[in-house]
């Protein structure tokens, strides 16, 4: 079954090369899916260790095109997880730093880099592309991309990790897409043993996804919420905590002042969500982006564009927590009935 | 390097990490990733070790690796590249086989923590028996598709890797493949049969001509042989399709081998003529299958084909295009052009060899593939099977497990934050994590095992004195097969000594030549007999093992040996049903090789000769997950997830585990045969890096 079959699709053979290049992959998500990728434009914006993974997972999908943009420049703590940049870069912009390394990993993809602060794109610029991942941003912002993303039909993204905790947000408006559905067939004779094949069916689904706009409105304090928050533990929380102290403070918390912004962080958590289970110790693991936490993170999320590019498979809706401690991640459903 | 910046990481872990030892096993889809996190969060002591070259098909996930690294060490670029990342770094990289002897318990007790990122079962063993002798912590990690897994092993404290049973690969019955194949694996299990009887290493069991031993054509044997008498030019045919029922016994002359060198020596004579082979192929022997009528009784009977008919213009010299579109399933016509072509670079290739010097099966050769492609499409078409494009029949003949670049990195980042807890001791936070590709009911999709799953107390690896049941026919089994398919093959043992409990004779010595006189000897003959204990040492792996023979007569179409490593269970075995035994038996005997783990794999049909297997790949790993099929699916748009249930108590079932390894063709190896003992095997074990799923739930 196709969805909603772009005329780009059509036609297009894969060379013998990228058969090759991409087989074990192929195998997995089909011919298809691969010819779909070829053809999606990304938009990766913020070049710091999570950035750097979702491209490399991205790039090596082989996809047409990824754009890595960044104005900011590459500091100390980017090198526990930004391995696209080399050290001598130090201090220069990370984006234009990662490009190099970026494209070693597949000649075949259209890199390049934009420096040019957020704050100055328009409308125009994100709709180049297939999806956008935005990736430490203050809210009002992923605000304003997403509103442009969802009129010109962009699928958007917004993720971070704080030291060993991370999440995402999908807002990927009106998406269809076609997944395996499984029965059992019966195949022995009736005086035999029975014997089921399981027969696989592709179904179209079409879904809705609420705007970034729910999680800003989202209740934490809800009566409603709280079995559920005790159930799934408190990352949710610390996702707001952590955004609370990015909005306060115009910055993350930081390693050189390590006790002083756990303190800072105490003191949001018991704001916001008062008797929370959300622990010190938890607060703890929040410095710079610590590269195995960052690589589950931004597997996650690549998986997640190549889901929605491939239109197989439900990209989970539609924020996503991933937990240190237990290593477990998970979803919570924001903002839908 | 997190872990280089004070502040950045609770100050515990840091020095932990500054001062912590890490091995790292396998430098390959999760292997990368791993050694990347580790540079990256500031470990400073790092040794990483592959036996395996760079390919181009590892470039879409394996990222330390680019185009022009094709064909080098793995573990050696791998270092370089993750050096790049953090230059501060020490990593010793070995391009080496963890099961060389090189690598013994004390190179294993210099690491706090080891991490496994392999592809095979056998080397995942081994690991597991040094990291438990070594009491070190191992972080077991593996992947397939989607579907990711790690889990901690530690003495005492959790399952060891052996503790359970994994997933039977997949065999068929030699009667099926020979005579009755009924789906597209079958014909392609047929056909790379068929390669190595033209120009592969005579492996046993793997005959191509029509078995008149099959049970269900049994009564009609008689006639069989007066007909193939007056049969069309299949004179010379035709002891090689009366000759049937080769097993492991030597001292029979009905030994398939004689059959086997007649075939390919016949194919010789005929200066591998298309025409002819193809006749013979899938003319005669379809003829000759048709006249054992029982078996198409309740069947479609297959339809010969002939070349002439379907080669009227004859070949065409010119790689037509249609050879290179791997994703188009060819025509019949198209097929034999291609078995032409194939049967033509594959003959040459094998006449320039010395000696007795044979072809290796190989899915990336292009024409043993091409070659194998056509034949089981041939062969499908001809038993009205649906015929597959080359590249699906790549897939099923080389056993290939998908993989992509997030599965690796989501499990290699899981590998490595579980170490982080390791080395903190904080068990709590060590429990198996499963990564898959849907939710699960509690909307989870990375999900953490709720405890560890105690160790087997019966199992017969990290048991405090290990012992195990076999079950064996010890008037039909020698020496040296004891040692190398039950010892080596099977209980993964890598230079075992053997002595009898009672009289303390030596039967196998690891020393070279100390016992060879023995190899050719049939255990009874050696006083070996049900009851008798045996003591068998690994000194390389410190593993010691009690082995109780208990003699049972081996049917014909039985496996000659099945292990039981819990010894209440012997009883309840012998007592079911023989087709069920034998089921058990051949998946025991045959663990170290491979099928694919496939939904509606049910119990095969009950007529049973030798299973044949389906080899295996060279890639990454794991796993296949049972709650894809069983969800429910609500079919309302509007819910997006997917719920099952939740689940409740013990979760773990049996592990599975689609193993992909070539050893058992490599250890029959004829070639090998005067090589003598075990060190040569090795060698030869180790050049086949193998793959493998695991699935746990």
């Amino acid at each position: 079954m196709d969805v909603d079959n772009k005329p780009s699709d059509a036609g297009v053979e894969l060379t013998e090369a990228e058969n090759e290049l991409y087989d074990r992959q192929i195998r997995l998500w089909g011919l298809e899916s691969q010819k779909r990728l070829r053809t999606a434009n990304i938009l990766i914006s913020g070049l710091n260790g999570l950035g750097a993974e979702i491209t490399k997972n991205i790039i090596l999908s082989g996809v047409n095109l990824v754009k890595l943009h960044d104005d900011k420049l590459l500091t100390e703590e980017d090198f526990c997880s930004q391995f696209l940049a080399a050290r001598e870069s130090l201090g220069s912009n990370r984006a234009e730093a990662s490009l190099t390394r970026a494209r070693a990993l597949n000649p075949m993809v259209d890199i390049s880099a934009d420096t040019e602060p957020l704050k100055q794109k328009t409308a125009e610029f994100f709709r180049q592309f297939d999806v956008v991942v935005i990736n430490g941003e203050s809210n009002e912002e992923l605000l304003r991309i997403d509103g442009i993303c969802r009129e010109s039909g962009v699928k958007f993204y917004a993720t971070d990790v704080w030291g060993m905790f991370g999440f995402y947000f999908a807002s990927l408006k009106q998406h269809s897409y076609v997944e395996d559905t499984f029965k059992y067939k019966l195949i022995s004779k009736p005086n035999e043993k029975k014997k089921f094949e399981t027969v696989a069916t592709p179904v179209q689904r079409d879904v809705e996804y609420p705007a970034y706009s729910a999680w800003i409105d989202f209740d934490l304090n809800a009566a409603s919420y709280q079995r559920k928050l005790k159930r799934d533990g408190p990352g949710i929380i610390l996702l707001r905590v952590l955004q609370t102290f990015r909005n306060k403070h115009q910055r993350d918390p930081s390693y050189k002042s390590r006790d002083t912004d756990i303190a800072l962080l105490q003191a949001i958590r018991d704001e916001i969500a008062p008797n929370s289970t959300l622990s010190n110790d938890a607060l703890g693991l929040l410095f710079a982006q610590i590269s195995p936490a960052v690589a589950i993170v931004g597997g996650v999320v690549a998986q997640e564009v190549i889901k929605v590019v491939t239109k197989m498979e439900a990209p989970h809706r539609n924020l996503f927590l991933f937990n240190p401690e237990t290593c477990m991640g998970y979803v919570e459903t924001v903002g839908v009935n | 390097m997190a872990a280089a910046i004070d502040g950045i990481l609770p100050s515990t872990l840091q020095e932990l990490v500054t001062k912590s030892k890490v091995l790292v096993v396998g430098a390959g889809g999760i292997g990368c990733e791993v050694l990347k996190n580790l540079v990256l969060s500031g470990f400073t002591q790092i040794e990483i070790i592959d036996l395996d070259t760079i390919d181009l098909s590892n470039l879409n996930r394996q990222f330390l690796f680019h185009r022009e690294h094709v064909g080098k060490s793995k573990a050696r670029v791998a270092r370089e590249s993750a050096l790049s990342f953090n230059p501060d770094a020490n990593i010793i990289a070995y391009h080496d086989s963890v099961t060389s002897t090189d690598y013994g318990v004390n190179f294993f007790k210099k690491f706090d923590v080891v991490l496994s990122a392999l592809d095979n079962r056998a080397a995942r063993n081994h690991v597991n028996r040094m990291c438990l002798n070594a009491d070190v912590p191992l972080i077991e990690s593996g992947t397939s598709g989607y579907n990711g897994q790690v889990e901690l092993i530690k003495r005492g404290l959790t399952q060891c890797y052996e503790c359970t049973p994994k997933e039977k690969q997949r065999s068929f019955p030699g009667c099926t493949i020979r005579n009755t194949p009924s789906e597209p694996i079958h014909c392609i299990v047929w056909a790379k049969h068929l390669f190595n009887q033209l120009f592969g290493e005579s492996v046993e069991d793997e005959d191509i001509s029509p078995d008149s031993a099959d049970p269900e054509a049994q009564n009609e044997n008689t006639n069989i042989k007066e007909i193939d008498g007056s049969g069309d030019n299949g004179s010379e045919d035709k002891e090689k399709v009366t000759e049937t029922g080769s097993e492991f016994n030597t001292e029979s002359k009905n030994d398939g081998n004689v059959v086997r060198i007649n075939t390919r020596q016949w194919a010789r004579d005929c200066n591998y003529d298309a025409g002819k082979l193809f006749n013979k192929f899938f003319n005669e022997d379809i003829n000759y299958l048709l006249r054992m009528s029982n078996l198409w009784k309740s069947r479609k009977a297959p339809l010969p084909v002939q070349w002439a008919t379907l080669l009227a213009n004859g070949t065409k010299n010119e790689d037509q295009e249609f050879v290179r579109q791997h994703h188009k399933v060819w025509t019949v016509e198209e097929c034999a052009h291609v078995f032409a072509n194939a049967l033509k670079e594959l003959s040459c290739a094998f006449l320039k060899l010395k000696d007795n010097d044979t072809l290796v099966w190989d899915k990336d050769d292009q024409p043993a593939m091409d070659f194998v492609a056509a034949c089981a499409n041939v062969r499908s078409h001809i038993f009205d099977i649906e015929r597959k494009s080359r590249f699906e029949i790549k897939s099923m003949a080389g056993n290939i497990i998908p993989a992509i670049a997030t599965t690796n990195a989501i499990t290699a980042g899981i590998s490595v934050m579980r170490a982080f807890s390791v080395l903190q001791s904080k068990w709590e936070q060590c429990k198996a994590v499963y990564a898959r590709l849907r939710l699960n009911g509690r909307n989870q999709f990375l999900v953490a095992d709720a405890f560890f799953p105690p160790p087997n107390p019966n199992c017969y690896v990290c048991a405090s004195e290990p012992a195990i049941t076999l079950r064996i026919d010890t008037k039909r089994i020698q020496v040296k097969a004891f040692r190398d398919d039950v010892l080596i093959k099977t209980l993964n043992m890598v230079n075992p000594d053997v002595t009898v409990e009672a009289t303390g004779s030596i039967v196998i010595s690891s020393e070279e030549g100390e016992t060879e006189s023995n190899e050719q000897k049939i255990l009874s003959d050696m006083n070996i007999v049900d009851g008798v204990i045996l003591k068998c040492d690994d000194f390389f792996q410190s593993y010691e093992l009690s082995i109780i023979i208990s003699h049972f007569d081996a049917e014909r179409d039985d496996v000659l040996f099945e292990v039981i490593a819990d010894k209440n269970q012997l009883q309840p075995k012998r007592e079911q049903k023989p087709k069920d035994t034998s089921a058990e038996q051949s998946s025991s005997r045959k663990r170290a090789t491979n099928g694919r783990d496939i939904p509606d794999d049910g119990p095969s049909t009950s007529k049973r000769s030798r299973p044949s297997e389906v080899e295996d790949d060279n890639d990454d790993c794991l796993v296949i997950e049972e709650d894809d099929v069983e969800e429910i699916v609500n079919t309302k748009t509007e819910q997006l997830t997917v719920k099952s249930p939740p689940k409740v108590g013990a979760k773990r079932k049996p592990v599975k585990i689609l193993d992909n390894e070539d050893i058992t063709e490599i250890l029959d190896s004829s070639d090998e045969e005067d090589l003598g003992p075990a060190k040569s095997k090795r060698t030869k074990l180790d050049d086949s890096q193998p793959n493998e799923v695991i699935s746990i739930d």
